[in-house]
């Protein structure tokens, strides 16, 4: 027993108080990366898999022939029911950990949607309980898996400076998955070209941007970005996952190229 | 696709961004309900509280059954020495910050583990997040639950800005049950006063701080602080959970008034 009475146990992070900058600095050390031949997909909910088939059925005809050549992790959102369901539970006074539970739900369902359309593939869906300990093993087994892109934040869900609305959804939950694997991409399946300075559903003549860095992205202070805000904060602290391209998946091609190294969207940089 | 069931948020929803602040802004408009106003979270430190063993730990559970009683207690728990043992060999073998976020999770899961072991012969359960549901029903019928402290966010934790532990641990576990069930208090039990200019450990001129803001503590800049510093982060966004105390335990009677709401350790306020 050491003189402050508590039982340490030998190591570089023993009795130090792992809040202390000086400590933090010295946790660093190069990150092994446990599924580098894998690429994350994330399927848009309101943005692909809401318009229904005319929009899923190119986009799935051309994962299936993405999946002879890559091992795919898919994840989707939730779309339009998430956010009917934001509505009605801030309506009623539920706090952000609750709207971030529910929204799992609505996710699920687009996921086994996807999964159903891509079962001809092998494509196996994944319960999210069993997801992250078991994806090594059917990445191994299947030419792709998919689950709800839903990071299991729950009721653990950070309260977001304004607003209820949980801030990591699935655009965070597929990157922070990407980055913990180590994976070789993240792709955003979109239906816009990529990152524009306004939302160009909404402005007619917005300006695409066809490349760039974190740093400019957030000096913009977009009014509106294609994914979840704390994609930007998330992609800066990555130390593996260093830039994800936002493609336009009502062009499916663009998909085959993105997965290929190809610049086809818009590609954001943190390196 | 609009609809007459959809009301005006909702149509707002459907149709704009979610990253469009303003749209952000009206979802904060109407009031939470507190989920559980009669309830307190209490942390238990791993490194500071459990791993003191029975000359600290015990004399605290008597406490705790004390008030079984008078207070509905959410128990949770740090994760302390072994977690720092495993960071260590984690960090050396290259381990992402969401496997060591899951290593983490093991060590306070055990401490979870004893610390209801103890309180076992009062009824008191043990419940992970996916049991979270009969939280209320364990509180109404035994007045408290012991949970481990470390949220659930395993591969999905974020990386911290420097190094690579996970930035939210048992601390920052604990205060988000306290803020999403907008418990009566947030307490943790430690082995110091409270907040300190310093890490009274290490430094012997250091001043004890009773009271102080979530600004005025950012502002300060102090290289260590008792709590993890994403709870202060958090407890500015926060709508019911706007203060937190930091007691120290190993003084008998410390925790009682804490719960009855008295002022005994150092109180953060945003």
């Amino acid at each position: 027993m050491s003189d402050d009475k508590r039982h340490h146990l030998g190591s570089m992070l023993a009795r130090e108080s792992l809040i202390d900058r000086d400590l933090q600095a010295t946790t660093e050390s190069p990150v092994f990366r446990m599924l580098p031949f894998a690429q994350v997909v994330k399927v848009g909910g309101r943005s692909i898999m809401d318009r229904g088939r005319s929009a899923a059925y190119p986009l799935c005809e051309t994962l299936g022939e993405a999946l002879e050549l890559h091992k795919l992790i898919l994840g989707t959102g939730g779309g339009a029911r998430t956010r009917h369901v934001f509505s009605i539970a801030s309506d009623l006074g539920m706090p952000t950990g609750v709207l971030a539970q529910l929204a799992m739900a609505d996710a699920l369902g687009t996921a086994h949607m996807l999964g159903t359309l891509l079962a001809p593939h092998g494509v196996v869906a994944i319960p999210p309980e069993m997801f992250g300990h078991l994806l090594p093993l059917f990445l191994k087994s299947a030419p792709g898996v998919i689950y709800n892109g839903v990071p299991p934040y729950s009721l653990w869900e950070h309260p977001p400076k304004v607003g209820r609305i949980p801030p990591h959804r699935t655009d965070a939950g597929c990157l922070l998955l990407a980055e913990c694997f180590g994976c070789k991409g993240m792709i955003y399946v979109k239906d816009v070209d990529g990152i524009y300075d306004a939302d160009p559903n909404q402005v007619e003549d917005a300006t695409f941007l066809p490349e760039i860095h974190v740093r400019e992205l957030k000096a913009m202070n977009l009014d509106t970005l294609p994914f979840d805000r704390v994609v930007l904060d998330i992609l800066e602290n990555n130390k593996l996952v260093k830039q994800v391209q936002v493609i336009n998946g009502l062009h499916p091609e663009r998909l085959l190229a993105a997965l290929n190294g190809e610049h086809v969207g818009t590609l954001l940089r943190a390196d | 696709m609009t609809s007459d069931i959809l009301t005006e948020l909702g149509r707002d929803l459907l149709m704009g961004s979610l990253s469009d602040e303003r749209l952000l802004a009206k979802t904060g408009q109407t009031d939470t309900v507190q989920i559980l106003p009669d309830a307190t979270v209490v942390k238990v430190g791993g490194q500071s509280f459990i791993d003191r063993g029975r000359a600290a730990v015990f004399p605290l559970v008597d406490e705790i059954v004390e008030n079984l009683g008078t207070h509905k207690m959410i128990i949770g728990t740090g994760a302390g020495t072994r977690a720092r043992h495993a960071y260590s060999v984690g960090i050396d073998l290259g381990m992402p910050t969401g496997v060591l976020s899951v290593l983490g999770t093991f060590v306070s899961m055990q401490n979870a583990r004893m610390l209801h072991y103890l309180l076992a012969k009062h009824g008191v359960p043990f419940i992970e997040p996916a049991q979270f549901p009969q939280l209320p029903l364990f509180l109404a019928e035994r007045h408290a639950v012991v949970f481990f402290g470390m949220p659930p966010y395993t591969f999905w934790h974020k990386n911290p800005t420097v190094g690579r532990i996970p930035p939210h641990r048992t601390d920052t576990g604990s205060y988000l049950v306290s803020e999403v069930f907008g418990t009566r208090n947030m307490i943790y039990v430690k082995d110091e006063e409270g907040l300190y200019t310093a890490d009274p450990k290490k430094d012997k001129h250091v001043t004890f701080i009773p009271e102080i803001t979530v600004e005025e503590l950012i502002a300060r800049d102090l290289q260590d602080v008792v709590v993890e510093r994403a709870v202060l982060d958090l407890m500015q966004g926060a709508t019911h959970r706007r203060s937190i105390q930091i007691i120290n335990g190993l003084v008998p009677g410390n925790l009682t008034r804490a719960l009855n709401g008295e002022h005994v350790g150092t109180i953060i306020r945003a």
